[in-house]
């Protein structure tokens, strides 16, 4: 292990709906640089995970910090300010404005150019605007979206949105992306294509956490693993291990046919 | 798209030509349109800013304009304060009020501001036809002073329509430029953002509540200033200044054309100013046709008739290569 801190520290998250624990004392840490992965069936808390730490929910119990900043009960947009953007499940963009400002959007509340200075239109306000126009683009590039820049949201299509969604999380440079799904529903040729645009974020220094239902293309992507089952953490760690770990066959083929494999609970 | 330059020549051209009219025509009738478009511009732009930009169904504004237009009317009569400060302070009350009822209602839902909205809507006439010992109950105040504006050198007594004319026309080149300059900053950007899609702002650190509070306080003060000139051109304020046909009108200014579009809210303003009177043998039926033609626009062009145009301007987009992946 290395003595660095960890990028997110998420400790003894508990979040129960109307008596039933959707998520159960759930504690891990994602190191900087890490592209991580979370997968579960159906129902055993993702997306509540996602929801509690960008905000979107409140959790019962837990605390979760960002390097080492405390990001618990904050609301969304304050834990977004302090650097963990998320994408959603289902897939948001702002239909009526161009790609372009669908990115800028996304970045200037993070610029530090107040309200008066927007409306004063002064050389700072520029600055900052020309600036988010450029990495808007190289954005737009990263995605392959860039010949649509001037294009209203609304023409694209279901993958496209979500190649959107990934430049937008990325627009004002967070410490931490939460993707939720960014595959669900996507055809083959565009899973490769988020495949890529995953890799060279990463290559350019941003950690991510990736739930997803597809074990294939997380077990491809990640090099780490966490896996939940109703609520739980049930194990963790590099693809190889928890391919043969028996409580994540258990959970994904059921025990008996877990046992038949020979991985079986006793 | 036309150039900036050609368009900012055509804005002051069309600002010079509104006001020339008074030197025009000293036509009475023909003032007193020029008089109820300014209003009306004022209102459904601040309408347009939180219906159209920030996705707020609001049935406040007509409560701000006769907030406006009653402290106005008292501070002037009661206190002897000048016309400006009295319209000035009527605008500041009306905003702070907006922030009231916005605070404890957004928090919850734009459902629920909707209904607040309408509620205060309400509330305001009662109060205005109640608190007799304060606005003098169902009879209003009557016979407004004629006003004068301490301009620097020289007072201007408004004793002719023309005076109210230029007042209100003024005010109302400065409210719409107030308005554009705020939804074409980013503030309008993230403004629509908030009405789009609010929880996609949220998680790009927008917080939608500030927005929302922006657009009501702004809109609730030119509101209230422009009710608190208004008045005084009417000599008189009463509880019907917060009647339902102001918000009716307020809205089908907003929606026909389409929320959102600044011109296009301008342009609906200036024609349906001018209807009423188009309309005259139709007096009583009038709030009927207008009625009759939200819910046809709200079927037909459900975001008006230029959000009709823009989608049909989208299919420019829509090639075939594009539908592939």
């Amino acid at each position: 292990m290395t003595a660095t801190r960890a990028l997110l520290e998420v400790r003894g998250l508990t979040k129960r709906y109307l008596g039933v624990t959707a998520v159960d004392d759930v504690a891990f840490e994602v190191e900087a640089g890490a592209v991580v992965g979370l997968i579960g069936p159906n129902g055993s808390g993702k997306s509540t995970i996602v929801d509690c730490l960008s905000g979107f929910q409140p959790a019962d119990e837990g605390r979760w910090l960002l390097d080492g900043h405390e990001l618990t009960g904050r609301p969304g947009h304050l834990i977004a300010r302090a650097g963990l953007t998320r994408t959603f499940q289902t897939v948001r963009a702002y239909d009526e404005l161009t790609l372009l400002d669908n990115l800028r959007v996304a970045a200037q509340e993070s610029d530090g150019v107040g309200w008066l200075q927007a409306l004063g239109r002064g050389a700072r306000l520029r600055a900052a605007e020309a600036a988010s126009a450029a990495r808007g683009r190289d954005l737009l590039a990263t995605v392959g979206l860039a010949e649509y820049a001037a294009a209203p949201a609304a023409i694209l299509s279901y993958g496209q949105r979500k190649l959107l969604a990934i430049a937008a999380a990325m627009m004002a440079r967070p410490k931490l992306v939460v993707l939720d799904e960014p595959v669900a529903g996507v055809n083959p040729t565009m899973i490769r294509r988020v495949e890529q645009v995953i890799h060279q974020l990463n290559a350019e220094g941003v950690t991510l956490v990736i739930v997803e239902h597809n074990v294939d293309f997380i077990m491809s992507l990640c090099r780490r693993v966490i896996v939940l089952v109703a609520g739980r953490k049930i194990a963790d760690g590099p693809p190889s291990l928890i391919r043969s770990d028996p409580r994540v066959l258990a959970a994904y083929l059921g025990p008996a046919r877990a046992a038949e494999l020979g991985h079986g609970h006793p | 798209m036309t150039p900036g330059w050609l368009r900012a020549l055509l804005v002051l051209l069309g600002i010079a030509a509104l006001f020339a009219v008074p030197r025009l025509t000293g036509n009475e009738y023909v003032l007193a349109l020029g008089v109820s478009f300014a209003t009306f511009s004022v209102l459904s732009g601040g309408l347009n800013l939180v219906y159209g930009y920030t996705g707020l169904l609001s049935f406040a504004q007509v409560g701000f304009f006769g907030i406006g237009g009653y402290t106005a009317a008292l501070l002037v009569t009661e206190g002897g304060w000048p016309l400006w400060a009295g319209a000035a302070s009527g605008g500041m009350l009306a905003a702070l009020v907006g922030l009231v009822i916005g605070y404890s209602s957004l928090r919850l839902s734009r459902h629920a501001f909707a209904i607040v909205s309408l509620s205060f809507a309400f509330l305001c006439m009662i109060v205005a036809r109640d608190w007799v010992s304060l606005t003098r109950g169902a009879m209003g105040i009557p016979g407004l002073p004629v006003p004068v504006l301490d301009l620097p050198g020289l007072p201007w007594r408004l004793s002719r329509p023309a005076d109210f004319y230029y007042l209100l026309m003024g005010f109302a080149v400065i409210a719409q430029a107030v308005i554009y300059v705020v939804v074409t900053s980013r503030l309008g950007r993230a403004m629509q953002a908030v009405k789009l899609n609010e929880a996609l702002a949220q998680s790009q650190g927008i917080d939608p509540l500030r927005y929302k509070l922006l657009a009501l306080a702004l809109s609730a003060l030119l509101a209230g200033i422009v009710g608190g000139f208004f008045v005084f051109y009417l000599t008189i304020v009463d509880p019907s200044i917060f009647d339902f046909y102001y918000t009716e009108t307020m809205l089908i200014m907003v929606i026909i054309w389409g929320p959102g579009s600044f011109w296009g809210v301008l342009g609906a303003s200036a024609v349906l100013a001018a209807l009423p009177d188009l309309l005259r043998f139709t007096t009583d039926l009038r709030m009927v046709l207008y009625g009759a033609v939200l819910i046809a626009a709200m079927l037909v062009f459900p975001g008006g008739v230029g959000g009709w145009l823009r989608r049909r301007h989208l299919r420019r987009w829509r090639r075939p290569s594009l539908a592939a992946p």
